[in-house]
């Protein structure tokens, strides 16, 4: 299921038990009449296909970012195994940053929820979180583009 | 340029392209050619034979330099940005230097065999600066809030200098010595502040000021 920003702070409080309202068909908008479930599938679906390249990659991650939402993590270990498949690692980086980022404005306690459910992906693949490359703190100080 | 007063000061395209002009001028004059050096040298890599020519590179050639071409970006064109709404820019930041080209053999391989230092070199290969650094608060704040309060204060300021050359500003004819006077006189016959204050020290027997 897609999260909406809600429904991971419950999520984060008991973990084992998926709340009933979830599973319910919602709209979520007025003109898509997509279950979850089956939003979840096609993102899959889209990372999973064995001959994806860099750019669709690049293309669905810039898309799912602009979503209301934060990826489901069988969504992101499907984009992490596809990053792997055309071994770029720095783009896995930049991914988990983007989620990183995004779930961090929604409350401190749902990254490292995230991090716990991929990091069986992250061990197997060798993905490092930003967390191991010390990227979850400025490490350059270099201008701003607005400022140039 | 005065860098206290403005933040920053923007030429217009015009005005750096005189500069530049000029600039280039002077120095062929000089003959010397020493004195043109490339500052640049990671984007612009002129030791590799340039990457094949298609219809993206065509368009933005040379502006972009050796830097690969990955992905659709923003709208279609091969720029760098850094947003937080993208996270994936349409080229990588610097160009495949032999450095980089190993390393991104190692990459094909296995991550595991990566160390950090080699990850973190990949990183800033394929991009300017992480989330965290574009996202920094940039303290722009105070400056805008000192500005704010300088120039509420110098026009207020101003104000009041117009105010006095532009108006006869005098005083009532009740603050003349004889006037005051007079009013302390009455102030006393009327037993203003008899307990404490001013009538306290006022002794009505002698007409006098009380010892």
């Amino acid at each position: 299921m897609a999260y909406l920003f809600r429904s991971v702070l419950i999520q984060s409080l008991n973990k084992t038990i998926r709340p009933m309202w979830t599973t319910i068909n919602r709209n979520m908008s007025s003109h898509s009449k997509e279950t979850d479930e089956e939003f979840d599938e096609r993102w899959k679906a889209y990372f999973d296909r064995p001959s994806i390249d860099g750019w669709d990659i690049r293309q669905g991650i810039n898309h799912m970012n602009r979503l209301d939402l934060i990826p489901e993590p069988e969504i992101i270990t499907a984009c992490l195994k596809a990053c792997r498949r055309v071994n770029d690692h720095s783009l896995a980086v930049r991914y988990l940053e983007a989620i990183r980022y995004k779930s961090n404005a929604v409350s401190k306690e749902v990254w490292p929820w995230i991090l716990q459910e991929i990091r069986p992906t992250l061990s197997e693949l060798g993905v490092s979180s930003p967390e191991d490359l010390g990227y979850d703190k400025p490490e350059l100080a270099l201008k701003s583009v607005d400022d140039m | 340029m005065s860098s206290f007063l403005l933040r920053h000061v923007k030429l217009t395209q015009p005005q750096l392209a005189l500069m530049l002009q000029h600039q280039c001028r002077v120095e062929a004059s000089t003959s010397s050619s020493a004195s043109i050096v490339q500052h640049t040298p990671v984007v612009l890599d002129n030791t590799k034979p340039p990457p094949p020519l298609d219809a993206d590179r065509m368009r933005m050639h040379p502006r972009i330099g050796n830097r690969e071409i990955v992905g659709y970006g923003l709208k279609g064109k091969p720029e760098y940005f850094d947003l937080v709404m993208f996270p994936c820019p349409s080229i990588r930041w610097e160009a495949d230097i032999p450095a980089i080209a190993e390393l991104r053999k190692k990459e094909k391989g296995d991550w595991k065999q990566l160390s950090v230092e080699d990850k973190k070199k990949l990183y800033r290969a394929s991009f300017r600066q992480t989330f965290e650094e574009f996202t920094a608060p940039s303290g722009v704040w105070k400056w805008t809030m000192g500005w704010t309060l300088i120039s509420l204060a110098g026009l207020i300021m101003a104000y009041d200098a117009w105010r006095r050359v532009a108006y006869n500003i005098e005083r009532p004819d009740s603050f003349s010595d004889e006037k005051l006077k007079k009013q302390l006189q009455y102030h006393i016959a009327a037993r203003q502040g008899p307990m404490t204050g001013l009538s306290s020290k006022w002794d009505y027997e002698t007409g006098t000021w009380k010892k």
